[in-house]
């Protein structure tokens, strides 16, 4: 979320290693219909080879795709190359996607993330070539017992909306940045327990399990 | 980029309502050092509750990727994306094809009839087929004689260039058919060639030609010819 001028009063800014992070007030919504729609196209890619459907996630995702990869520190040439390579790698297992377990940007995260550790982990071992899933979470989903996954996302996108700004913001930080809650705390100025019992609050929310609270 | 995760140990064990922790939501955004990550993966194997832990922070985290801010791309990368999955489909293409097209060779030479069957598979595996142009190609045989002893496969249409023998030379067709300016041939029949003789043979329409050519390379085929004339009537 880029700070606009007027926000940067409001905003916590926030230096780790390369990465400037910066947290504001700004609230989006995801829209179902497009989520929908980009589900749709993951079919036309897998069915039909569709390139205009491929065309139109690369529009939506590459751009933010690059953008979370600044985020966490990379460089500009660094970011876009992962995101060629985050499209690329979607085109080829378009036919793994089951769009009844995740979101495309569920799917489309964990692709990201994990491009992201193979290109970290090739840095610091470049002798590694070969991919090495052991040491990272898996893309796809095990079939699941407990609660069924789009049932799951319905949860999480509906309350997700709901959420206070300050608790979102939390969240952001907790699961897209990978902060840990005392590096959270420093970071919005707020005592640790604090930080612990807000994303706490926030997580129970989003699993349904507290209803209506705030 | 890789975290401190001293501390947070105690959520390890945790079950039931509360089964969140730092370590599950630095596992689900790819933060977390190796070893953890590897722990908390088998973890995740063991217990369903870790894997809906690991699948709530993916879906926060896949949430907030849909609403992020866009970057700006370099001009053209949508171009070079498409460039490359176009690269990528030819290479699954021509693998496919050359998988396909192997295993039908193998299918052909399977058909061929004992012993040049074995003789051909041993060749092979030791020497392989040389191409010599379109369509055309030649395994040696190495059949322990001092003659050249060579398996043909001529794909329909395929043109063999004209040529002319330093001694004779005798061609048994095994599969299929081919033409020259004399007349065709079919399998079982045998056409000899003298060193004067020119011809330009061609593969027949329809199913690839399989010929076992021997040839004395300049040594005449003398003393042997009535042999084989006896045997196969000459043409």
């Amino acid at each position: 979320m880029v700070a606009l001028p007027g926000d940067q009063a409001q905003s916590a800014a926030l230096q780790t290693g390369k990465a400037r992070r910066v947290y504001d007030k700004t609230v989006r919504t995801a829209d179902p219909v497009q989520r929908e729609r980009h589900a749709d196209c993951m079919a036309a890619i897998s069915n039909e080879r569709s390139r205009p459907a491929f065309s139109e996630l690369f529009d939506f995702y590459a751009p933010r795709i690059k953008s979370y990869m600044l985020r966490l520190g990379a460089s500009d040439g660094e970011a876009e190359e992962l995101a060629q390579d985050v499209m690329i790698t979607v085109w080829q297992k378009a036919g793994m996607y089951d769009r009844k377990q995740a979101s495309v940007s569920t799917w489309m995260f964990r692709i990201a993330r994990n491009r992201r550790i193979d290109a970290q982990r090739r840095q610091r071992r470049p002798e590694l070539t070969a991919d090495d899933p052991m040491l990272r979470p898996p893309e796809i989903e095990q079939p699941e017992t407990l609660m069924a996954r789009g049932q799951l996302e319905g949860i999480v996108r509906s309350e997700l909306v709901k959420l206070p700004a300050d608790q979102l913001l939390l969240l952001q930080a907790a699961f897209y940045d990978g902060l840990s809650h005392s590096e959270i705390a420093r970071a919005f100025n707020l005592p640790l327990g604090t930080v612990k019992s807000r994303i706490r609050l926030a997580f129970l929310r989003l699993r349904g399990e507290l209803e209506g609270a705030t | 980029m890789l975290r401190e995760t001293t501390g947070i140990f105690q959520s390890m064990s945790a079950s039931s309502s509360n089964t969140f922790s730092e370590l599950y939501a630095a596992y689900g955004a790819g933060c977390l050092d190796p070893a953890f990550t590897l722990m908390v993966g088998t973890q995740s194997a063991l217990r369903p509750e870790i894997r809906e832990a690991v699948a709530l922070s993916e879906v926060i985290s896949g949430s907030i990727l849909e609403t992020a801010p866009e970057a700006k791309l370099t001009d053209g990368a949508l171009d070079r994306a498409l460039a490359a999955i176009d690269m990528l489909d030819a290479d699954e293409r021509s693998s496919v094809n050359a998988g396909r097209a192997a295993g039908e060779a193998m299918e052909e030479m399977l058909a061929l009839p004992e012993p040049l069957r074995t003789a051909a598979l041993d060749a092979v595996g030791k020497t392989g087929w040389q191409a010599m142009g379109r369509g055309l190609k030649r395994l040696n045989l190495n059949a322990g004689s001092r003659l050249e002893t060579e398996l043909y496969r001529i794909a329909p249409g395929a043109r063999i260039p004209r040529h002319t023998h330093a001694g004779s030379e005798y061609t048994l067709v095994v599969a299929g058919g081919f033409s020259d300016e004399r007349g065709s041939y079919g399998p079982g029949d045998v056409v000899i060639n003298g060193a004067d003789d020119y011809h330009q043979p061609v593969g027949d329409e329809g199913e690839v030609c399989y010929a076992l050519a021997v040839r004395d390379g300049g040594l005449h085929f003398t003393g042997m010819m009535g042999f084989i004339q006896r045997i196969f009537g000459a043409r």
